[in-house]
């Protein structure tokens, strides 16, 4: 069996060109979401990972205007002429953008893949988690068991769909579309262990140059503090996870609740079972409390 | 090129993803492929003699993780996060009807121990009546309902929707026996295959809980425990309310040890349904909004004040007579609708609500 494949995505040296989400598309042959300009809005017009949307590079606008304008950039229309020294603005951190690239995660502890009644969704051979279109029938309930918002079920088609790591092209050796086309390696893709080595080096080293905030999202973590078991697409982060859309702290839902949750219902079904047969052997005469209470005058209200 | 003539839509894209894949021709190769996804390892930025291939000690990393993830969430959760279940009005409905169904099951297994036989078959019809359309309900529900028996290719425990799904079909095959083993004259198959059913029905009438509360949407997640017993609850009160409806249509005289028995049922279910929603709500704290506001709280509401008008024209039952009585069973039946759509809707806005799902998943640790 081959070992486990998987994407270290990087987002600390992210342009946000979105080359990933175009590649992504072309090789599965994805529709467009269709994009929406708001006035004053994201510059993201993707939004979010869709059924049909497998890559997304979600845009988190730190921008704030210094002392309630912009500056004047040339690249903005200006002049130029203010008096802005953009590295420091980027050193600063204050006024900036983030970019992500983000995926499906191809949890080690995956909701969907529990969640799944028909089977359609199975982890493959390289460790990704998979969706068969032509065994899914839609039922949609990966949907609110995916911890992530990654699965989606497509309105027109009626399928679920999500990233599967490109598994036709694992298949021919090939490494995914998206890691493919990264101009910058923000998205790095290979065996899952030398992944997690190689993105340890790196936050170390970001540490040492006195970004102290970078961490990893979903891999190195102390046991116990795993997201869902290990994330096999795992994230270099410098800011906490919900400014990037992320849950800080995720596990499947099933694998967490359905045991307890299955427990206190069947139970719950005796109770009822045997409160119904109860309520037929107890003699035929109404309470006291009640007939009591059915004579108050003006009862109820 | 004049702007008439420009096309903006894209003319490329199959919806739903690839279906199969197939190598174009077997055995063909790929350009510039090395093996063991030596093409995809290379990099300009991580080959090892850049200076960022240092050894890294692990216990930096988890703190540095731990920092991130833990503690209050931050000011800003730039959503969505996760995404709201698709069902639409079927799916609730179908709640609704199996809950009938099961509780009904419940009803005449009740009534064949305390040795009524007619209301028991009464009631198993009724039960199948209501279980009929369950499936029929869940497959329009489908993205693809021709696939529908794709629910059965696999038996998964783990998976509520698998099981529930194996669970209806076993109850709806098992009442239709019990009702055609009444008609064929044979009482003791129907009265054994009835108690089968009603056993099936205590899990049909109560997985539903589970179905919803073993999703990662905070309000059904957080009333975890609670959601099976409140929907085998209602299912009980709704099942007891709607035979008691039918046994006083086929003329059962009032004073009936059966309808009064139905009425005690219907009664004491429908309090407890009352009472468990409460202290759900009560222990929810914060993430009750998503029950109190919004389509989703209005339901509640009416649902909760239909229960109540219920309970008292019940007590006015000896002024007002039976038809009070009557009125209260169809308040029952109409508050469980409400309760099912209820429920359903406040996941819908629950799953949306980026700082409760965020809030939530910090809570864990």
């Amino acid at each position: 069996m081959p070992e486990r494949l998987g994407f270290f995505t990087d987002t600390t040296v992210c342009i946000g060109c979105k080359a990933c989400e175009v590649a992504c598309k072309q090789w599965n042959d994805l529709p467009s979401d269709g994009g929406e300009l708001r006035p004053g809005g994201s510059y993201d017009h993707t939004g979010e990972l869709s059924a049909s949307t497998w890559r997304h590079v979600r845009f988190v606008e730190m921008l704030e205007p210094a002392g309630g304008h912009m500056p004047s950039l040339p690249a903005s229309g200006g002049n130029g002429h203010d008096d802005v020294d953009l590295v420091e603005m980027a050193i600063d951190g204050g006024d900036r953008w983030l970019f992500m690239s983000d995926v499906c995660k191809h949890c080690t502890h995956a909701g969907c893949l529990d969640a799944c009644p028909t089977g359609a969704i199975f982890r493959s051979e390289f460790g990704t988690v998979v969706v068969q279109a032509d065994v899914c029938n839609g039922c949609g309930y990966c949907i609110p068991s995916c911890p992530f918002g990654v699965i989606d079920r497509d309105q027109e088609d009626g399928r679920a769909a999500k990233c599967t790591l490109c598994y036709d092209r694992l298949e021919d050796g090939l490494e995914p579309a998206c890691a493919k086309s990264c101009p910058t390696d923000s998205i790095q893709f290979g065996p899952y262990e030398q992944l997690v080595e190689r993105a340890r080096g790196r936050v170390q080293a970001l540490h040492e140059r006195g970004i102290e905030t970078a961490y990893l999202y979903g891999a190195a973590d102390a046991p116990g503090e795993e997201l869902a078991g290990g994330l096999g697409a795992f994230f270099l982060l410098t800011e906490p996870p919900e400014r990037y859309g992320l849950p800080a702290q995720a596990e499947s839902p099933l694998e967490e609740g359905v045991v307890p949750a299955t427990a206190a219902a069947i139970a719950a079904g005796l109770v009822a079972a045997a409160g119904v047969a109860a309520a037929f052997a107890l003699p035929s005469r109404p309470a006291p409390a009640k007939q009591l209470l059915s004579r108050v005058r003006g009862w109820p209200r | 090129m004049s702007p008439k003539r420009l096309r903006l839509v894209p003319a490329v894209g199959t919806r739903g993803g690839p279906a199969s894949w197939r190598r174009h021709r077997k055995g063909a190769p790929v350009a510039g492929h090395r093996e063991g996804f030596d093409d995809g390892a290379w990099s300009f930025l991580y080959g090892e003699d850049t200076e960022y291939a240092v050894d890294a000690r692990g216990e930096a990393l988890e703190a540095a993780a731990r920092r991130a993830r833990t503690g209050p969430a931050p000011d800003v959760v730039q959503g969505p996060v996760m995404k709201p279940a698709v069902w639409t009005w079927e799916v609730p409905l179908y709640f609704w009807t199996g809950g009938i169904a099961a509780g009904a099951g419940f009803v005449a297994l009740a009534c064949d121990i305390a040795g009524d036989e007619t209301s028991a078959a009464t009631a198993r019809r009724v039960s199948l009546a209501a279980v009929a359309p369950s499936p029929l309900l869940l497959i329009a529900d489908l993205g693809r309902p021709a696939r529908f028996l794709n629910m059965l290719r696999i038996f998964k425990p783990r998976s509520p929707m698998s099981m529930g799904a194996w669970c209806l079909t076993l109850f709806a095959n098992l009442m239709a026996a019990a009702v055609g083993a009444e008609l064929a004259g044979r009482k003791r198959a129907a009265r054994a295959l009835g108690a089968a059913a009603a056993l099936a029905g205590g899990y049909l009438g109560s997985y539903t809980g589970v179905l919803l509360g073993s999703t990662a949407v905070p309000v059904w997640a957080r009333s975890r425990l609670f959601l099976g017993p409140i929907f085998v609850a209602t299912a009980t009160a709704t099942g007891a309310a709607a035979t008691r409806l039918v046994l006083v249509a086929t003329g059962v005289p009032e004073g009936h040890p059966t309808r009064l028995a139905l009425g005690r049922v219907e009664t004491g279910a429908i309090t407890a349904e009352l009472l468990l929603s409460q202290i759900n709500e009560r222990r929810l704290g914060g993430l009750a909004d998503a029950l109190e506001q919004g389509g989703a709280g209005k339901l509640f509401k009416s649902a909760k004040w239909a229960v109540r008008a219920g309970l008292a024209m019940r007590l006015l039952r000896r002024r007002a007579g039976p038809a009070s009585h009557h009125a209260a069973s169809g308040l029952y039946l109409g508050a469980g609708l409400a309760f099912r759509y209820a429920w359903v809707a406040a996941g819908r806005s629950s799953a949306q609500d980026d700082r409760a799902v965020a809030e939530l998943a910090r809570s864990r640790r």
